[in-house]
């Protein structure tokens, strides 16, 4: 997904010369063509956030649309007071690239996972928080944002999610992507764990005969309270999966949302558990471990219509 | 031509005049800087009073957002506003806080968290360099502010790239929030540390115009390419006995017999 992001800004910046690209030092072999085309609108920072955010925000009130990237603790955590105070106070025109969303940098652990960026970005005022489930949607994400003029906050995977969606993709701005219709449960999935969402539906038909609806939501803020409510009524169960802690996630949204229209149902949060991970591995296998794979998401869901 | 001391004189009149009784205020750390502001706004930047968005201004960013009352009354005092948006300050309903507001006309960049300031400043005068305009950025900072590490990846990195249209203020007037800023964290001697990250760095009299003036022709002059850094010496609390030169005037309040009292001394000195 990373690879795709940046070749559409690349192309982007081509087109849009008051447009520039700033990296806490990181980036290596991905972002030399944009440095090669752009001398003077690629910038590297250097390991410094706070100014990193600062220097962005100085060129957007100038009138500049600025991209920044770094991995996403080192992005939004670090620096998060220049984001609320500099960017979101005055609205300004930033894309926030942030890399390795949840778990994907695996074996680099707990310093590099992101498991409480959404969580603190949605009190931010101003934020938009998109949340790709592949590199298809985050390309044609990024090119309606281009015409968009406030913060926003990519959360973006690594390099290899798998393709879910099919061009051509019609992007529509905080609406939710129903992907299959089923009556027994809905599930609400965020981000890159969309075909293991997938497959935990095909197994639960399969398995017990359940249907289930599937919606992908990819803007989580402004969030679509419509599709929340109109696809949750009537089902015996509501799930919400995202590679994120369960602490203020898409399941706290669809909860909040749902408890504040009055819609009773049960509402199974999937997503990582408020501890520590203390075991290595690759994301692939911390999925696993965590149940965050078809089979975890599965059982969890199989459990919850049990009782 | 305009005489600066006087003006000085009514800015810090207006800030007293918009003191609300009993409330605490920044007042030490906002009368501190009425001269580099008065300064900056009567004689030396590009502003448009009437158009404050104007392309051609340069930009000045109070990075000391604490120091925000100085800032609205020398921005009125220029006609920025009018004085009945200033006699709003710190009361309920206004669009005048404690802490700097981009929502006042003539205020850049909304501050009060430290450490801020210079960052955009650098942003800002990145854009300007960049596009080959003549803008010059202008941020003020607090000695106490300096605490703040933001502000030293910001010193490394104006250095490096040469932002020569970068010029930084610091307010030293020697005390921050909490005790004697050579009590808290010392930093002296100052110019000996931002010399060698390629700044150029003046020592001068933050309430003295002549030599404000001199140090602001030297920094016209330079053609050195580097950024420039003053350490204008300043007294807290300047201008009004009740609170020059006292610590506790960072965070003071006077009541409202008070307030008359020291308006009326001060108006014996107009």
């Amino acid at each position: 997904m990373r690879n795709g992001v940046i070749n559409e800004i690349h192309d982007y910046m081509k087109k849009n010369k008051q447009s520039y690209f700033l990296t806490g030092d990181l980036g290596y072999n991905l972002l030399e063509g944009i440095e090669k085309d752009f001398p003077d609108r690629f910038i590297n920072v250097g390991v410094a956030e706070q100014n990193m955010i600062g220097i962005a925000s100085g060129l957007a009130l100038s009138g500049k649309k600025v991209f920044v990237y770094s991995i996403i603790p080192f992005l939004i955590m670090r620096d998060y007071e220049q984001i609320r105070n500099d960017i979101c106070y005055h609205k300004l025109d930033i894309t926030l690239l942030g890399i390795g969303s949840g778990i994907s940098y695996g074996i680099l652990s707990n310093t590099h996972f992101a498991l409480e960026d959404v969580a603190i970005l949605r009190p931010l005022p101003n934020m938009v928080i998109f949340s790709p489930s592949d590199e298809i949607e985050a390309v044609h994400g990024i090119r309606y944002f281009n015409n968009h003029r406030q913060p926003l906050y990519i959360r973006i995977g690594l390099r290899s999610e798998p393709i879910i969606n099919k061009e051509p993709y019609d992007f529509l701005f905080s609406r939710g992507n129903i992907l299959q219709k089923g009556e027994d449960i809905v599930i609400f999935v965020t981000g890159t764990l969309m075909e293991e969402t997938i497959n935990a539906a095909v197994l639960l038909k399969k398995e017990i005969g359940t249907e289930s609806t599937i919606v992908n939501i990819h803007v989580l803020k402004p969030i679509d309270k419509d599709i929340i409510i109109k696809t949750s009524i009537n089902k015996k169960l509501v799930v919400t999966v995202e590679e994120h802690g369960l602490i203020g996630g898409l399941g706290a949204i669809v909860s909040e949302t749902l408890a504040q229209c009055g819609i009773r149902v049960k509402v199974l949060s999937i997503g990582i558990k408020d501890k520590l991970i203390k075991q290595t591995g690759t994301r692939v296998y911390l999925r696993k471990l965590l149940k965050l794979d078809y089979l975890g998401i599965y059982s969890q869901i199989w459990q919850a219509l049990r009782k | 031509m305009i005489n600066l001391v006087t003006e000085a004189k009514v800015i810090r009149l207006m800030m007293l005049e918009a003191l609300v009784p009993d409330e605490s205020h920044h007042i030490g750390c906002s009368l501190s800087i009425v001269e580099i502001l008065t300064f900056l706004y009567f004689n030396h930047l590009n502003v448009y009073p009437h158009d404050p968005k104007n392309v051609r201004r340069d930009i000045f960013i109070l990075s000391k957002g604490h120091g925000s009352l100085a800032l609205y009354a020398t921005l009125c005092r220029r006609g920025f506003f009018s004085k009945k948006l200033l006699m709003t300050y710190d009361k309920n309903g206004s669009k005048l806080p404690e802490h700097a507001s981009s929502n006042v006309p003539g205020v850049e960049l909304s501050t009060g968290s430290l450490g801020h300031g210079l960052s955009v400043g650098i942003g800002l005068s990145t854009a300007f360099k960049n596009d080959n305009k003549n803008n010059k950025v202008f941020v003020l900072l607090s000695d106490g502010e300096l605490d703040e590490g933001s502000n030293w990846e910001a010193i490394m990195y104006a250095g490096y790239h040469h932002l020569d249209n970068l010029i930084a203020i610091v307010d030293k007037n020697d005390f921050q929030g909490y005790a004697a800023t050579s009590k808290v964290l010392d930093l002296s001697p100052l110019c000996k540390k931002i010399t060698p990250f390629q700044w150029n760095v003046y020592e001068t009299d933050g309430h003295d115009f002549l030599i404000l003036k001199k140090t602001f022709d030297q920094i016209n002059k330079s053609k050195n390419g580097r950024p420039h850094f003053i350490i204008a010496q300043t007294i807290k609390g300047r201008g009004v006995p009740y609170f020059e030169g006292k610590f506790e005037s960072h965070y003071k309040s006077v009541d409202k017999a008070t307030k008359q009292k020291i308006i009326g001394y001060f108006k014996t000195t107009l």
